[in-house]
Protein backbone atom coordinates (compact mmCIF):
# COMPACT_ATOMS: atom_id res chain seq x y z
CA UNK A 1 0.00 0.00 0.00
CA UNK A 2 1.51 3.60 -0.89
CA UNK A 3 1.98 5.54 2.62
CA UNK A 4 -1.35 8.14 1.38
CA UNK A 5 -3.43 5.48 1.27
CA UNK A 6 -1.49 3.60 4.16
CA UNK A 7 -2.04 6.84 6.42
CA UNK A 8 -5.78 7.85 5.15
CA UNK A 9 -6.64 3.92 6.48
CA UNK A 10 -5.05 4.38 9.48
CA UNK A 11 -6.65 7.76 9.93
CA UNK A 12 -10.32 6.60 9.57
CA UNK A 13 -9.45 3.81 11.95
CA UNK A 14 -8.18 5.89 14.45
CA UNK A 15 -8.87 9.82 14.14
CA UNK A 16 -6.60 11.43 16.39
CA UNK A 17 -3.42 10.70 14.80
CA UNK A 18 -1.39 12.73 13.32
CA UNK A 19 1.10 12.84 10.31
CA UNK A 20 4.40 13.87 10.40
CA UNK A 21 6.20 15.85 7.69
CA UNK A 22 9.78 14.94 6.16
CA UNK A 23 9.57 11.22 6.39
CA UNK A 24 10.79 9.08 3.38
CA UNK A 25 7.71 6.65 4.52
CA UNK A 26 4.41 6.93 5.91
CA UNK A 27 5.14 8.28 9.27
CA UNK A 28 2.36 9.19 12.15
CA UNK A 29 2.33 10.54 15.62
CA UNK A 30 -0.26 10.18 18.42
CA UNK A 31 -0.21 11.18 22.00
CA UNK A 32 1.01 8.23 24.45
CA UNK A 33 -2.09 6.93 26.47
CA UNK A 34 -3.08 6.07 23.10
CA UNK A 35 -0.28 4.66 21.62
CA UNK A 36 -1.28 1.31 22.90
CA UNK A 37 -4.87 0.76 21.67
CA UNK A 38 -3.64 2.03 18.40
CA UNK A 39 -0.62 -0.86 18.42
CA UNK A 40 -3.05 -3.32 18.63
CA UNK A 41 -4.90 -2.15 15.92
CA UNK A 42 -1.78 -1.79 13.41
CA UNK A 43 -0.99 -5.18 14.06
CA UNK A 44 -4.14 -6.99 14.05
CA UNK A 45 -6.54 -5.41 11.51
CA UNK A 46 -6.04 -7.68 8.55
CA UNK A 47 -5.08 -4.88 6.05
CA UNK A 48 -2.29 -3.43 7.91
CA UNK A 49 -0.83 -6.00 9.69
CA UNK A 50 2.00 -4.86 10.84
CA UNK A 51 3.34 -7.60 12.65
CA UNK A 52 6.87 -7.04 12.71
CA UNK A 53 8.62 -4.20 15.02
CA UNK A 54 11.92 -3.32 13.08
CA UNK A 55 13.02 -1.33 15.84
CA UNK A 56 12.59 0.86 18.69
CA UNK A 57 14.52 4.09 19.82
CA UNK A 58 14.41 7.08 21.57
CA UNK A 59 15.24 10.90 20.84
CA UNK A 60 16.47 13.26 23.16
CA UNK A 61 14.79 16.59 23.26
CA UNK A 62 15.82 18.70 26.04
CA UNK A 63 14.75 21.71 25.11
CA UNK A 64 11.33 20.44 24.58
CA UNK A 65 11.53 18.31 27.68
CA UNK A 66 10.28 15.41 26.31
CA UNK A 67 11.85 12.00 24.49
CA UNK A 68 10.18 11.57 21.44
CA UNK A 69 9.91 7.38 21.49
CA UNK A 70 10.37 5.95 17.50
CA UNK A 71 8.87 2.97 16.34
CA UNK A 72 9.33 1.09 13.18
CA UNK A 73 7.02 -1.39 12.28
CA UNK A 74 6.93 -3.20 9.46
CA UNK A 75 4.44 -5.67 7.40
CA UNK A 76 5.50 -8.80 6.26
CA UNK A 77 2.63 -9.72 4.48
CA UNK A 78 1.66 -6.37 2.39
CA UNK A 79 5.17 -5.23 2.33
CA UNK A 80 4.60 -2.07 3.62
CA UNK A 81 6.57 0.03 6.70
CA UNK A 82 5.18 2.90 8.80
CA UNK A 83 6.85 5.11 11.97
CA UNK A 84 4.99 5.83 14.86
CA UNK A 85 6.01 7.93 17.04
CA UNK A 86 4.86 9.71 20.49
CA UNK A 87 6.34 11.62 22.89
CA UNK A 88 6.78 11.68 26.53
CA UNK A 89 7.47 14.06 29.33
CA UNK A 90 10.77 14.13 30.22
CA UNK A 91 10.65 14.52 33.87
CA UNK A 92 8.56 11.59 34.24
CA UNK A 93 9.20 9.23 31.26
CA UNK A 94 6.23 6.50 31.50
CA UNK A 95 4.91 4.74 28.42
CA UNK A 96 3.03 1.68 28.03
CA UNK A 97 5.35 -1.56 27.06
CA UNK A 98 4.36 -2.72 23.82
CA UNK A 99 5.80 -6.43 24.79
CA UNK A 100 2.29 -7.89 24.64
CA UNK A 101 2.19 -7.33 21.21
CA UNK A 102 5.93 -7.55 19.43
CA UNK A 103 7.99 -10.06 21.94
CA UNK A 104 10.89 -8.18 20.21
CA UNK A 105 9.87 -5.22 22.12
CA UNK A 106 11.50 -6.36 25.42
CA UNK A 107 15.24 -6.00 24.30
CA UNK A 108 14.92 -3.38 22.25
CA UNK A 109 12.47 -1.32 25.37
CA UNK A 110 15.32 -2.92 27.80
CA UNK A 111 17.95 -0.75 25.61
CA UNK A 112 16.39 2.27 25.30
CA UNK A 113 15.20 1.86 29.02
CA UNK A 114 19.61 1.52 29.99
CA UNK A 115 20.46 4.34 27.41
CA UNK A 116 17.52 7.25 27.86
CA UNK A 117 15.94 5.91 31.05
CA UNK A 118 12.66 5.45 29.72
CA UNK A 119 10.63 3.55 31.67
CA UNK A 120 8.08 0.72 30.04
CA UNK A 121 4.57 0.31 31.98
CA UNK A 122 4.35 -3.52 32.33
CA UNK A 123 7.82 -4.40 30.71
CA UNK A 124 8.21 -8.08 32.16
CA UNK A 125 11.82 -7.31 32.64
CA UNK A 126 13.06 -3.86 32.90
CA UNK A 127 16.40 -4.30 33.44
CA UNK A 128 20.04 -2.71 32.33
CA UNK A 129 20.84 -4.21 28.83
CA UNK A 130 24.37 -2.62 27.75
CA UNK A 131 25.93 -1.08 30.88
CA UNK A 132 26.69 -2.85 34.25
CA UNK A 133 23.67 -3.26 37.07
CA UNK A 134 25.44 -0.81 39.16
CA UNK A 135 25.21 2.48 36.70
CA UNK A 136 24.14 5.32 37.46
CA UNK A 137 22.51 7.43 35.06
CA UNK A 138 21.30 7.28 31.71
CA UNK A 139 24.66 8.07 29.34
CA UNK A 140 22.29 8.96 26.46
CA UNK A 141 20.28 11.81 27.50
CA UNK A 142 22.08 15.21 26.40
CA UNK A 143 22.86 16.11 29.84
CA UNK A 144 24.54 12.92 31.16
CA UNK A 145 27.69 13.61 32.97
CA UNK A 146 29.86 11.96 34.83
CA UNK A 147 33.56 11.98 36.35
CA UNK A 148 35.50 10.05 34.22
CA UNK A 149 34.43 11.85 31.32
CA UNK A 150 36.89 14.59 29.34
CA UNK A 151 35.39 17.49 27.83
CA UNK A 152 36.77 18.55 24.52
CA UNK A 153 38.77 21.32 25.25
CA UNK A 154 37.17 24.38 23.41
CA UNK B 1 73.30 15.63 37.62
CA UNK B 2 70.24 16.32 35.18
CA UNK B 3 72.74 16.26 31.92
CA UNK B 4 73.75 12.77 33.25
CA UNK B 5 70.40 11.63 34.10
CA UNK B 6 69.57 12.29 30.71
CA UNK B 7 72.38 10.71 28.83
CA UNK B 8 71.37 6.82 30.46
CA UNK B 9 70.88 4.51 28.43
CA UNK B 10 67.59 2.65 27.88
CA UNK B 11 68.90 -1.06 29.69
CA UNK B 12 70.90 -0.69 33.09
CA UNK B 13 73.88 -2.81 32.09
CA UNK B 14 74.02 -5.22 34.78
CA UNK B 15 77.00 -7.05 35.81
CA UNK B 16 77.16 -10.85 35.73
CA UNK B 17 78.03 -10.48 39.66
CA UNK B 18 80.52 -13.61 39.11
CA UNK B 19 77.63 -15.71 37.46
CA UNK B 20 78.46 -16.59 33.92
CA UNK B 21 76.06 -19.19 33.36
CA UNK B 22 73.06 -17.71 34.92
CA UNK B 23 73.91 -14.86 32.02
CA UNK B 24 74.19 -17.39 29.63
CA UNK B 25 70.77 -19.56 30.38
CA UNK B 26 69.30 -16.06 30.09
CA UNK B 27 69.95 -15.83 27.43
CA UNK B 28 68.94 -19.05 25.66
CA UNK B 29 65.84 -18.83 28.13
CA UNK B 30 65.13 -15.25 26.58
CA UNK B 31 65.88 -16.58 22.99
CA UNK B 32 62.97 -19.25 23.42
CA UNK B 33 60.56 -17.05 25.23
CA UNK B 34 60.92 -14.47 22.31
CA UNK B 35 60.49 -16.84 19.55
CA UNK B 36 57.35 -18.49 21.26
CA UNK B 37 54.72 -15.89 21.96
CA UNK B 38 51.67 -17.24 22.15
CA UNK B 39 48.65 -14.36 21.50
CA UNK B 40 45.90 -14.57 23.29
CA UNK B 41 42.36 -14.87 20.68
CA UNK B 42 41.04 -11.86 22.06
CA UNK B 43 40.39 -8.39 20.59
CA UNK B 44 38.09 -5.91 21.97
CA UNK B 45 37.52 -3.28 18.74
CA UNK B 46 38.02 -2.50 14.66
CA UNK B 47 41.76 -3.08 15.68
CA UNK B 48 41.45 -6.93 15.82
CA UNK B 49 40.51 -7.12 12.43
CA UNK B 50 43.57 -6.33 11.33
CA UNK B 51 46.01 -7.34 14.36
CA UNK B 52 44.90 -10.51 15.23
CA UNK B 53 42.51 -12.33 11.73
CA UNK B 54 44.75 -10.03 8.92
CA UNK B 55 48.14 -10.86 10.58
CA UNK B 56 47.19 -14.28 11.12
CA UNK B 57 45.82 -14.66 8.06
CA UNK B 58 48.15 -16.29 5.04
CA UNK B 59 49.09 -13.09 3.12
CA UNK B 60 50.98 -11.51 6.15
CA UNK B 61 50.89 -14.56 8.52
CA UNK B 62 52.49 -13.92 11.68
CA UNK B 63 54.00 -17.45 11.69
CA UNK B 64 56.65 -16.24 10.72
CA UNK B 65 57.61 -14.45 13.74
CA UNK B 66 56.64 -17.51 16.06
CA UNK B 67 53.66 -16.20 17.38
CA UNK B 68 50.81 -17.89 14.88
CA UNK B 69 49.50 -19.86 18.04
CA UNK B 70 46.52 -17.96 19.05
CA UNK B 71 45.04 -19.77 22.01
CA UNK B 72 41.55 -19.13 23.44
CA UNK B 73 42.50 -20.22 26.72
CA UNK B 74 44.54 -17.38 28.66
CA UNK B 75 46.00 -20.51 31.14
CA UNK B 76 48.07 -21.36 27.94
CA UNK B 77 48.65 -17.67 26.18
CA UNK B 78 51.54 -15.49 27.56
CA UNK B 79 50.66 -12.68 25.05
CA UNK B 80 48.00 -10.07 25.39
CA UNK B 81 47.42 -8.23 22.01
CA UNK B 82 45.20 -5.46 22.81
CA UNK B 83 43.34 -4.55 19.94
CA UNK B 84 41.08 -2.02 20.20
CA UNK B 85 39.21 0.17 22.74
CA UNK B 86 38.50 -1.33 25.85
CA UNK B 87 34.86 -0.04 27.19
CA UNK B 88 34.20 -0.05 31.48
CA UNK B 89 32.36 -2.85 31.19
CA UNK B 90 35.11 -4.84 29.70
CA UNK B 91 37.75 -3.38 32.19
CA UNK B 92 37.42 -5.65 35.08
CA UNK B 93 37.36 -8.77 32.82
CA UNK B 94 40.63 -8.06 30.98
CA UNK B 95 42.31 -7.18 34.06
CA UNK B 96 40.98 -10.72 34.95
CA UNK B 97 41.96 -12.36 32.06
CA UNK B 98 45.39 -10.76 32.58
CA UNK B 99 45.85 -11.79 35.76
CA UNK B 100 45.24 -15.39 34.64
CA UNK B 101 47.41 -15.53 32.15
CA UNK B 102 50.94 -17.72 32.60
CA UNK B 103 53.89 -15.77 33.56
CA UNK B 104 56.29 -14.17 32.07
CA UNK B 105 53.06 -12.75 30.84
CA UNK B 106 53.43 -9.34 27.93
CA UNK B 107 51.36 -6.63 26.73
CA UNK B 108 51.35 -5.43 23.20
CA UNK B 109 48.00 -2.43 23.24
CA UNK B 110 47.60 -1.48 19.52
CA UNK B 111 45.59 1.69 17.69
CA UNK B 112 45.21 5.00 19.51
CA UNK B 113 42.09 3.59 21.33
CA UNK B 114 43.95 1.26 23.47
CA UNK B 115 46.90 4.26 23.54
CA UNK B 116 44.62 6.78 25.02
CA UNK B 117 41.57 5.97 23.93
CA UNK B 118 42.18 7.64 20.68
CA UNK B 119 38.61 9.15 19.07
CA UNK B 120 36.93 8.44 22.08
CA UNK B 121 38.87 10.12 24.52
CA UNK B 122 36.28 13.07 24.88
CA UNK B 123 32.80 13.01 25.64
CA UNK B 124 32.63 9.15 25.86
CA UNK B 125 30.70 7.82 29.00
CA UNK B 126 32.22 4.33 28.44
CA UNK B 127 35.78 4.07 26.82
CA UNK B 128 38.60 3.79 29.31
CA UNK B 129 41.24 6.16 28.12
CA UNK B 130 44.19 3.70 27.38
CA UNK B 131 44.82 0.31 28.23
CA UNK B 132 47.88 0.96 30.75
CA UNK B 133 44.98 1.97 33.13
CA UNK B 134 44.21 -1.64 33.43
CA UNK B 135 47.37 -3.71 33.03
CA UNK B 136 50.71 -2.64 32.17
CA UNK B 137 51.63 -2.73 28.60
CA UNK B 138 55.48 -3.51 27.13
CA UNK B 139 54.85 -1.73 23.82
CA UNK B 140 52.57 0.68 21.90
CA UNK B 141 51.85 0.08 18.47
CA UNK B 142 50.42 3.31 17.17
CA UNK B 143 47.60 3.57 14.41
CA UNK B 144 43.72 3.71 13.67
CA UNK B 145 44.59 0.69 13.17
CA UNK B 146 47.93 -0.02 12.77
CA UNK B 147 48.79 -1.92 9.67
CA UNK B 148 49.63 -5.30 10.09
CA UNK B 149 53.43 -4.17 9.05
CA UNK B 150 53.43 -1.68 12.07
CA UNK B 151 51.56 -4.65 13.82
CA UNK B 152 54.72 -7.21 12.76
CA UNK B 153 57.34 -3.42 13.68
CA UNK B 154 56.10 -3.69 17.30
CA UNK B 155 55.90 -7.32 17.91
CA UNK B 156 59.79 -7.55 16.63
CA UNK B 157 60.31 -4.46 18.95
CA UNK B 158 58.17 -6.95 22.05
CA UNK B 159 60.79 -10.10 20.80
CA UNK B 160 64.00 -7.62 20.83
CA UNK B 161 62.98 -6.47 24.74
CA UNK B 162 62.51 -9.48 26.14
CA UNK B 163 65.94 -11.39 24.46
CA UNK B 164 67.74 -8.18 26.27
CA UNK B 165 65.69 -7.57 28.82
CA UNK B 166 64.75 -10.05 31.61
CA UNK B 167 66.69 -12.55 33.98
CA UNK B 168 65.26 -15.06 35.79
CA UNK B 169 67.34 -13.90 39.25
CA UNK B 170 64.65 -11.10 38.98
CA UNK B 171 61.53 -12.50 37.30
CA UNK B 172 59.09 -9.44 36.76
CA UNK B 173 61.78 -6.64 36.68
CA UNK B 174 62.13 -5.77 32.58
CA UNK B 175 62.24 -2.61 29.84
CA UNK B 176 60.12 0.19 30.28
CA UNK B 177 57.35 0.27 28.03
CA UNK B 178 58.26 1.68 24.34
CA UNK B 179 56.15 3.00 21.66
CA UNK B 180 57.04 1.29 18.38
CA UNK B 181 56.09 3.15 15.40
CA UNK B 182 56.92 1.81 12.37
CA UNK B 183 60.47 3.68 10.74
CA UNK B 184 60.07 6.88 9.22
CA UNK B 185 61.87 6.06 6.28
CA UNK B 186 59.00 3.55 5.30
CA UNK B 187 56.46 5.72 3.51
CA UNK B 188 52.67 5.24 2.52
CA UNK B 189 54.43 5.27 -0.92
CA UNK B 190 56.47 2.83 -0.37
CA UNK B 191 53.66 0.58 0.92
CA UNK B 192 51.31 1.73 -1.95
CA UNK B 193 53.87 1.30 -4.67
CA UNK B 194 54.37 -2.48 -3.40
CA UNK B 195 50.28 -2.83 -2.64
CA UNK B 196 50.23 -1.80 -6.40
CA UNK B 197 52.83 -4.16 -8.03
CA UNK B 198 51.30 -7.11 -5.82
CA UNK B 199 47.81 -6.03 -7.62
CA UNK B 200 48.82 -6.13 -10.56
CA UNK B 201 50.54 -9.46 -10.02
CA UNK B 202 47.47 -10.61 -8.89
CA UNK B 203 45.30 -9.46 -11.40
CA UNK B 204 47.11 -9.26 -14.78
CA UNK B 205 47.15 -12.06 -17.16
CA UNK B 206 49.56 -12.70 -20.12
CA UNK B 207 47.41 -14.64 -22.06
CA UNK B 208 49.30 -16.21 -24.96
CA UNK B 209 51.46 -17.36 -22.07
CA UNK B 210 49.08 -18.85 -19.96
CA UNK B 211 47.19 -20.27 -23.03
CA UNK B 212 50.81 -22.00 -23.81
CA UNK B 213 50.87 -23.40 -20.03
CA UNK B 214 47.74 -25.44 -20.49
CA UNK B 215 48.66 -29.44 -19.74
CA UNK B 216 46.27 -29.70 -23.23
CA UNK B 217 48.64 -27.48 -25.17
CA UNK B 218 51.81 -29.29 -24.67
CA UNK B 219 49.76 -31.99 -26.69
CA UNK B 220 49.22 -30.32 -29.31
CA UNK B 221 52.34 -29.06 -29.75
CA UNK B 222 53.77 -32.42 -30.02
CA UNK B 223 50.80 -33.37 -32.34
CA UNK B 224 52.47 -30.66 -34.45
CA UNK B 225 56.04 -31.65 -33.78
CA UNK B 226 55.23 -35.27 -34.70
CA UNK B 227 53.46 -34.28 -38.37
CA UNK B 228 55.64 -31.80 -39.15
CA UNK B 229 58.63 -34.12 -38.62
CA UNK B 230 57.43 -36.72 -40.67
S1 LIG C 1 42.44 2.65 17.08
FE1 LIG C 1 41.03 2.93 15.36
S2 LIG C 1 40.92 0.89 14.41
FE2 LIG C 1 41.76 0.63 16.46
S3 LIG C 1 40.03 0.17 17.78
FE3 LIG C 1 40.36 2.39 17.86
S4 LIG C 1 39.00 3.21 16.28
FE4 LIG C 1 39.23 1.03 15.88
Amino acid sequence: MDPEKLLALIESICPTVRHRAHADRAALSIAADELLALMAVLRDDPALRFDFLVTHTAIDLPDEKCFELVYLLYASEHGHSLFVTTRVDRDNPVVPSVCGLWPIAEWQEREVYDLMGVLYDEHPDLRRMFLEDDWVGFPLRKDYQDEHMLELPK
Amino acid sequence: MGVALEKLPGIVERFPGGSVAVTQLDQAINLARSNSLWPLMFGTKCCAIEMLMATGAAHHDLARFGAEVARASVRQADLMVIAGAIVKKMAPRMRLLYEQMAEPRYVIATGSCAISGGPFMYNSYTIVRGADEIVPVDVYVPGCPPRPEAFFWGLMTLQKMIREGETIREPGIRRKPVMAALPEDVSMHDIRREICSALIEDNVVDVAKAADEKPWARKVREWIQKSSSR
